[in-house]
């Protein structure tokens, strides 16, 4: 349908963005591709290397799942924040990803803990590395006809810890402002491994490049600067409604660091 | 489009022909006279539209009615029995939870929703699941209230107290 359709056709999942951006006429397609027709979407399976989230599984049911609690409560965190109940009642991770909204909650966390996603479509199955799916500002790696079906996160490594922090400066339920995750393995004291990830603070969502000179040194003041001015060169916040590019900029600084120092356990 | 479409509306199965594009709650209301679902912001936001589906809220405004086909739908009006309230009805009447009563059908299925999702929630997990829900005449803290007396009937009614 979607092959036939060409661009008048979008693929719809919960419709918590779609529904609303065509009741506001900042979209309209003249048809919707139903998603909750194709069944076996939406569930979540432990597998042996990690957790695969089907993209129909409902952010509801990501907060509640004892599975990902267990092995991702990172990821709990992330998506029990987004809108209100309703909304997570109804919108789906795929739908999420697929949106490709730069100040999303889910990203910054799948991204620090590797996550790839599946995507199906004429020419069959193919795995996109998270970190190579955003492409811009609401555009995603998917080529037309193509649908995102499944999320698939690696088991973090056992000395592994991730943190996801949210800063909102206008209602509760509203979009974040900026979101800052953050992912750390530690050996004997030191850091092994740092990674960062930020939404909200440039056209996509961020994973921050060249992090390993963290490796094995000690996470002192000096050290969280270097990595302050690092994530200041890669971010590109714009002024919106939730803050001006300034504020962006300090804040972001505020809350990378408060990630690292939770990571560091200090 | 037109299609036909067949669900459960409080307790009673429909057929009705929709449009592809009406809303849950335009069929509720224009259609099934279920006044107590109400429109205000239009983008879920404000929790008036609330319905429960398949008894899970909802925003009727953003769910389109092709949507409810094979499902349930729970407003209100099919809490209560037509002679008496129901219990959560009745907590907020209690506890004068409301004033204009606008959005009190949202609020009163949504803590339906929740009792039954937790029976026993404490009030940070009532403020947070009901955080959706807006309320500008009554206040807050009488609606905490009138879910606190509601819980403690729903609990009464199991047994567990």
């Amino acid at each position: 349908m979607l092959a036939k359709h060409g661009d008048d056709a979008r693929a719809l999942g919960g419709g918590t963005t779609l529904i609303i951006l065509m009741k506001q006429r900042a979209l309209y397609y003249p048809y919707l591709v139903d998603l909750q027709t194709i069944p076996g979407l939406n569930e979540i399976k432990n597998e042996a290397d990690g957790v695969r989230v089907g993209a129909l599984v409902t952010h509801r049911m990501v907060e509640l799942s004892p599975v990902i609690r267990q092995a991702f409560p990172v990821v709990v965190e992330a998506f029990s924040h987004i809108g209100n109940v309703r909304v997570r009642e109804t919108a789906s991770v795929g739908g999420n990803l697929a949106h490709a909204d730069y100040r999303l909650d889910p990203p910054p966390p799948l991204l620090v803990l590797g996550t790839e996603v599946s995507a199906f479509g004429p020419n069959g199955r193919r795995v996109i590395a998270l970190k190579n799916f955003f492409r811009g500002m609401y555009e995603t790696a998917l080529e037309p006809g193509e649908l995102l079906v499944d999320v698939k996160i690696p088991t973090m490594p056992a000395n592994g810890q991730a943190v996801y922090l949210r800063f909102s400066t206008l209602s509760a339920n509203d979009w974040p402002c900026l979101g800052v995750a953050g992912f750390m393995t530690k050996e004997n004291g030191r850091c092994k491994e740092l990674r960062l990830a930020l939404g909200g603070v440039a056209a996509t969502p961020l994973l921050i490049d060249g992090l390993d000179f963290v490796m094995d040194q000690p996470l002192d003041d000096g050290l969280i600067d270097k990595v302050l001015t690092l994530v200041d060169v890669q971010i590109s916040p714009s002024s919106d409604l939730r803050g001006s590019e300034w504020y962006k900029r300090r804040v972001a600084k505020v809350f990378v660091k408060r990630a690292i120092e939770q990571l560091n356990g200090s | 489009m037109k299609r036909d479409l067949t669900f459960t509306i409080n307790g009673r199965m429909e057929t009705v022909t929709v449009d592809d594009a009406d809303t849950l709650l335009e069929l509720l209301r224009d259609r099934f006279k279920l006044w107590s679902v109400r429109e205000s912001c239009g983008v879920g936001a404000c929790g008036s539209c609330t319905v429960l589906l398949d008894g899970r809220p909802v925003s009727s405004c953003f769910t389109l009615a092709a949507r409810a086909a094979g499902h349930e739908v729970t407003t209100l009006e099919g809490l209560s029995d037509g002679d008496s309230l129901h219990y959560i009805q009745a907590a907020f009447l209690e506890q004068r939870a409301l004033q204009c009563a606008y959005c009190t059908p949202g609020f009163v299925l949504s803590v339906k929703a929740l009792l039954d999702e937790n029976p026993d929630p404490s009030d940070e997990q009532i403020c947070e699941y009901l955080s959706g829900n807006l309320c500008r005449c009554a206040g807050y803290a009488d609606i905490l209230r009138a879910a606190r007396v509601a819980q403690g009937k729903a609990l009464s009614l199991a047994g567990k107290r």
